[in-house]
């Protein structure tokens, strides 16, 4: 960490990404077969994203935005190390949470209280680092007595409750927020913006996938991915402002951002 | 160097919290609970010995017929249980791989170690057995306890490897291959089968079965562990015209399992990350 690029906490660089995709979804091995004797095996490949690079500073917010399927959730996968990119490396100076999804691995049959633990091993922390943030939890998920009993007891706004207090009252560096921030009902949603401001003051630095105007509130800075490319990273008013401009706008595209294969997959559809 | 060692002390933690869960969740909501590990095997050993006892009791070279049977299921079972569990464990927890940073390979472990637990509790269903065989009743004692019963230690740690390399294998290959469920329900019975479990190998009389006995695994796991409950110990290394479990040939099978389905799991790991 000691190399001069000690404000830098996430370098993403050159970052491709390509799957490869049957054109019909093979997941069986009779379905292989057949098809491969009958040569109706097409695979496709679509490049995801094509040389995205930026990098994110310490203490800061930035927001990701763009359309459905511009890649904005697999560079978030990226970005956390969950999948490796066909080329190009994004690296991390510092903890990261990644928040995809709250509760990732709730066990139903376990108690709020287990499900702490091991949400929070998942998440990768220890054991002596859960004890310490127990309290925190519990009293920031408001579920009271509601702890010792089994989850899958749980209302869905309990479950997210639960999720997002576990996600950030453990001590981390960096925040991936993937469009969770509409969690439970007004009074915990408040709740939830006041942590994030709270983390935010802290010196913590995220990541925001978002569609809403809601992120304004943390983030200066905006990321807008357009068909796996950055299309223009800056301050956050004016990227919001040629995002919408351009949503709105539909079909005439104005800069010659080469249409990823998502786009002409689902155009094909 | 220290951020290693807390990293790895991390992922025992978690993998200790999984293994937990499953034995837990395994036994969930049924009445006894986790007796039913200890009652399960022993129900299965009285059917099948009632059953079996008349054609193939004479034939265990020395070794009491319901203990036979019940060795050898619940070494078996080590296997039988972690990998048929392990199937279908990578798309069980398509969120936590997709949206979390765990580790892949925890998954199949937690399953593998959760079999282990379970054998624990099939071995004491094992040691009542033998203590009740052992008893100077109905014409008994039909079993004497070997000392050698303690190095059960020395065959344990195969047979876990041996399972975890096949359920590394098979969890990956499931993902993009669902009906590999079938196919090794089927694997599996057939194994069971060419596997002495009621049966013995030399109650069949067959040179080249016994021969090609030697290239089955689970061959040596089962009659290792039943050499030690006649008081013997297993040799340790083997010779092409030898017919008898060695432990090198153990440890050899597993470390080639092991191997294999590692570098299978490594090969496709980022794919299942996407494909899921």
């Amino acid at each position: 960490m000691e190399n001069g690029r000690r404000d830098v906490v996430l370098e993403v660089r050159d970052v491709t990404m390509k799957f490869n995709k049957y054109e019909v979804g093979v997941n069986s091995l009779k379905e292989l077969v057949v098809r491969a004797f009958k040569k109706n095996l097409k695979k496709k490949k679509f490049e995801c994203l094509k040389g995205v690079s930026f990098d994110v500073h310490r203490g800061e917010a930035v927001a990701l935005i763009g359309k459905n399927g511009a890649g904005k959730s697999t560079l978030l996968k990226i970005v956390s190390g969950i999948l490796k990119p066909t080329t190009g490396y994004a690296r991390r100076y510092g903890r990261i949470t990644p928040l995809l999804k709250l509760g990732a691995g709730f066990d139903g049959n376990a108690t709020g209280l287990e499900n702490i633990y091991l949400n929070a091993a998942i998440l990768g922390y220890t054991k002596k680092e859960t004890d310490e943030k127990l309290n925190d939890i519990i009293e920031f998920s408001e579920l009271g007595d509601f702890i010792y009993s089994p989850i899958k007891t749980y209302s869905s706004g309990m479950l997210a409750r639960l999720g997002f207090s576990i996600a950030v009252s453990m001590e981390s560096e960096i925040l991936l927020i993937d469009e969770i921030l509409a969690v439970g009902d007004i009074a915990f949603n408040k709740k939830c913006h006041a942590k994030l401001a709270e983390l935010q003051q802290k010196g913590l630095t995220f990541l925001i996938v978002s569609h809403g105007e809601a992120v304004k509130r943390y983030c200066k800075r905006a990321i807008w991915i357009d068909g796996g490319l950055v299309r223009e990273d800056g301050d956050i008013t004016t990227v919001f402002k040629h995002y919408t401009d351009a949503m709105m706008a539909k079909k005439p595209q104005p800069a010659p951002a080469p249409k990823a294969g998502v786009e002409q997959l689902i155009a094909k559809k | 160097m220290t951020k290693k060692r807390n990293n790895l002390g991390q992922r025992m933690y978690l993998l200790q919290l999984l293994v937990r869960r499953n034995i837990k969740n395994q036994y969930y909501r049924s009445f006894i609970g986790v007796l039913w590990t200890v009652l399960n095997p022993l129900l299965n050993m009285i059917v099948m010995a009632f059953v079996f006892s008349a054609i193939f009791g004479r034939h265990t070279d020395g070794l009491d017929y319901p203990i036979y049977i019940l060795s050898g299921n619940i070494i078996f079972g080590i296997m039988r249980g972690s990998t048929s569990s392990s199937l279908g464990c990578l798309v069980g927890q398509r969120d936590m791989l997709q949206k979390t940073k765990v580790p892949i390979e925890i998954f199949p472990a937690a399953n593998v170690f959760s079999a282990l637990v379970t054998f624990g509790f099939s071995f004491i269903a094992l040691l009542l057995v033998a203590g009740f065989r052992a008893l100077p009743i109905f014409g008994g004692p039909y079993f004497v306890f070997p000392w050698q019963i303690v190095l059960v230690l020395l065959i344990l740690p195969a047979v876990t490897i041996f399972s975890l390399g096949i359920s590394y294998f098979l969890s990956a290959l499931f993902v993009f291959f669902r009906d590999i469920k079938h196919i090794y329900s089927v694997v599996l019975t057939l194994w069971t089968y060419l596997t002495p479990l009621f049966y013995s190998v030399e109650a069949l009389g067959s040179a080249t079965v016994t021969k090609a006995m030697m290239f089955n695994p689970m061959f040596h796991y089962v009659e290792g562990f039943r050499e030690l409950l006649r008081g013997d110990i297993p040799n340790l290394m083997f010779s092409f015209s030898s017919t008898e479990p060695s432990i090198l040939l153990m440890y050899i099978f597993a470390a080639a399992s092991l191997i294999i389905g590692w570098a299978f799991l490594e090969a496709c790991k980022n794919k299942i990350a996407a494909y899921l």
